[in-house]
């Protein structure tokens, strides 16, 4: 290692840290760093444990972290306010809708805008991307009233075809389809191979790490998206699980839930995103520098 | 060669058609996304300010009525307190939240160990669904809750961190700020990293202090990232409903009631569409300023470097 130094200096050089200020001054660093960890898990640990507590237990002053007894039975007892089952069905549904229509029509597009002979490429290109300067909520309101005039509403429909109306996602796939050779086309076209099978059979699974991370992107979206699924869907047994979780959980209609089992259900609905992050955290830190991009 | 030209030129007929051969793939498959952005995302662009002329009801139809729903915008007193509290929510944002991400990301990246945990540890919050953190929070701000506890330990008074009108909305921000901070932070580190460790040398070499290499290696070199940052955090910020709705409602007494939350309440609780309409199209033309000016201060502030 001593002899990587030159390599692993940062602002701070190891000359540097035979200065004892300096020396203080990292260990206050590393002290505050420790601070905002804890603040980051401290909430998730609150949430973790209070679905673990007793009645009486969750609502003792001072709170503890840790429960007194660990009870078992709040998970069971989520199951008589929420069908978790039904509605985690239904965010699949519109999870699974959405990537179908969004991968489909926006790798077609990129694919032709990116590998295709087609007339007013720029202008194209344009008509696309210009709607990534437009904030979206300024179009919310119309937008509901489009789908309405459309006879959308209450159906999975109106998540589905809209998900293909994303800028950002064609300007991700298209730059991907860019850095394919055109060779690679031209090649399998002199074998005889339609666009189709250009597009299905070597454009679509070159590009799978890139498609990975629009269905991460995609899966986060759906499963947060508690307010507009809400306003779209008008029957309760359709509403996927963070709509139903806010109008009977968080909203306050059903009064009776107690606290402990509301921890369980806000537990619960943590489990996928945690259990994503912990196998795909590659393609989402990925993502995350993909987003600033989009600015 | 001009003559041979001429020759080969085939009627316009033959030519739409070759062209047509030409270009067929192409625009089949660019087809059905033109067509899902013309239905889905621009025709509703548009219409806003169609909708925005009329009086929406969905049982008599629509009626011209001008200028009208604008007027009672304008004639609203709430229109401006809701006006008040977004620039209150996103100077806020910017005083608390904007430079935290940047902070923590340099002191990750001075560690010496642990540097992908912290990295992992401050991301954590990101994951969290939105509908789990707001029950997170609401717990976390009790009035008996682990907050108003923490505060004990110092001998101060417990906060009212939801009900008190000149706290409330702080309270949303430090949420937000908990919730969102750990993606910008990777973003900062990403840059931080990328600079080249020999400006550091050079510098120690010749006598810069840690400070002085922070303010005149570090800083510059992350500074198109401040400025896109800034972008990003001032347009999403000023579109804000989701956390005031779930948090407080937009209480106490319309304290936390932003632009957003009055256009989704005007839609979908009054069902005065027209207005919310009216209240979009008014927000649209501002962002769309406020972002013309900041990407003209962005070129500029490119142009110097």
């Amino acid at each position: 290692m001593k002899g990587d130094s030159h390599q692993e200096r940062g602002i701070i050089s190891f000359h540097d840290f035979r200065r004892r200020r300096v020396k203080i001054g990292y260990g206050v660093m590393v002290v505050m760093l420790l601070a905002v960890a804890w603040t980051m898990i401290y909430p998730f640990l609150v949430t973790i444990f209070n679905a673990f507590k007793t009645k009486t237990d969750i609502y003792t002053f001072p709170p503890s972290l840790l429960p007194k007894d660990w009870v078992w039975t709040n998970f069971g007892e989520v199951l008589k306010y929420v069908d978790l089952g039904r509605h985690m069905t239904n965010t699949f549904l519109i999870f699974a809708g959405n990537m179908l229509f969004a991968v489909l029509f926006i790798g077609l597009a990129a694919f032709s805008l990116s590998h295709l002979k087609i007339p007013f490429r720029k202008g194209f290109t344009l008509f696309f991307m210009c709607t990534l300067m437009i904030p979206s909520a300024t179009y919310m309101i119309p937008n509901y009233l489009n789908l309405q005039s459309l006879g959308l509403l209450n159906s999975y429909w109106a998540f589905w075809l809209p998900a293909a109306a994303n800028a950002f996602w064609i300007l991700l796939l298209k730059s991907f389809f860019d850095g394919i050779h055109k060779e690679l086309f031209e090649a399998a076209r002199m074998d005889g191979a339609s666009e189709i099978r250009c597009f299905l059979q070597i454009a679509f699974p070159l590009s799978l790490p890139i498609i990975a991370t629009i269905l991460i992107f995609g899966f986060t979206q759906t499963w947060n998206e508690w307010y507009w699924a809400g306003v779209v869907i008008t029957s309760p047994e359709k509403y996927p699980i963070a709509s139903v979780i806010y109008k009977y959980v968080l909203s306050g209609e059903t009064n009776n839930i107690q606290e402990n089992v509301k921890f369980a259900i806000l537990t619960i609905v943590m489990i996928p995103p945690l259990m994503i992050f912990a196998f795909l955290q590659k393609y989402i830190i990925r993502g995350v520098n993909l987003s600033s991009v989009k600015g | 060669m001009k003559t041979q030209l001429a020759a080969q030129k085939p009627t316009s007929g033959t030519r739409f058609l070759k062209h047509s051969r030409l270009y067929f793939w192409g625009l089949l498959f660019l087809i059905p996304e033109i067509v899902i952005f013309c239905v889905f995302l621009w025709k509703p662009i548009i219409m806003g300010i169609y909708y925005s002329l009329h009086d929406i009801n969905f049982i008599r139809g629509n009626t011209f009525v001008g200028l009208q729903n604008y007027r009672d915008i304008i004639q609203d007193e709430a229109f401006f307190t809701a006006i008040g509290n977004t620039l209150w929510f996103v100077f806020l944002g910017l005083v608390m939240g904007y430079w935290v991400p940047a902070v923590a990301a340099t002191a990750i990246s001075e560690l010496r160990k642990f540097k992908a945990t912290a990295r992992l540890v401050v991301y954590l919050p990101n994951i969290v669904p939105a509908v789990a953190l707001y029950g997170m929070w609401r717990w976390l701000y009790e009035p008996i809750g682990p907050l108003n506890d923490f505060l004990t330990i110092f001998q101060l008074p417990p906060v009212e961190w939801l009900t008190d009108k000149s706290v409330a909305m702080f309270s949303i921000v430090l949420m937000n700020t908990w919730h969102y901070f750990g993606s910008t932070a990777l973003i900062y580190l990403a840059a931080v990293m990328n600079i080249p460790k020999d400006l550091y040398e050079a510098a120690e070499m010749d006598g810069a202090g840690i400070w002085q290499r922070i303010k005149y290696i570090t800083l510059p070199s992350i500074r198109h990232i401040f400025l896109l940052m800034l972008i990003m955090q001032l347009i999403a910020n000023s579109q804000a409903y989701e956390p005031q709705l779930a948090m407080t409602g937009g209480g106490p007494n319309e304290a936390t009631t932003t632009y957003m939350l009055m256009v989704v309440d005007g839609a979908f609780k009054q069902f005065a569409f027209g207005k919310a309409s009216a209240m979009g199209v008014l927000l649209f033309v501002s962002l769309t300023l406020l972002s013309i000016l900041l990407y003209a201060l962005q070129r500029k502030g490119g142009d110097e470097s």
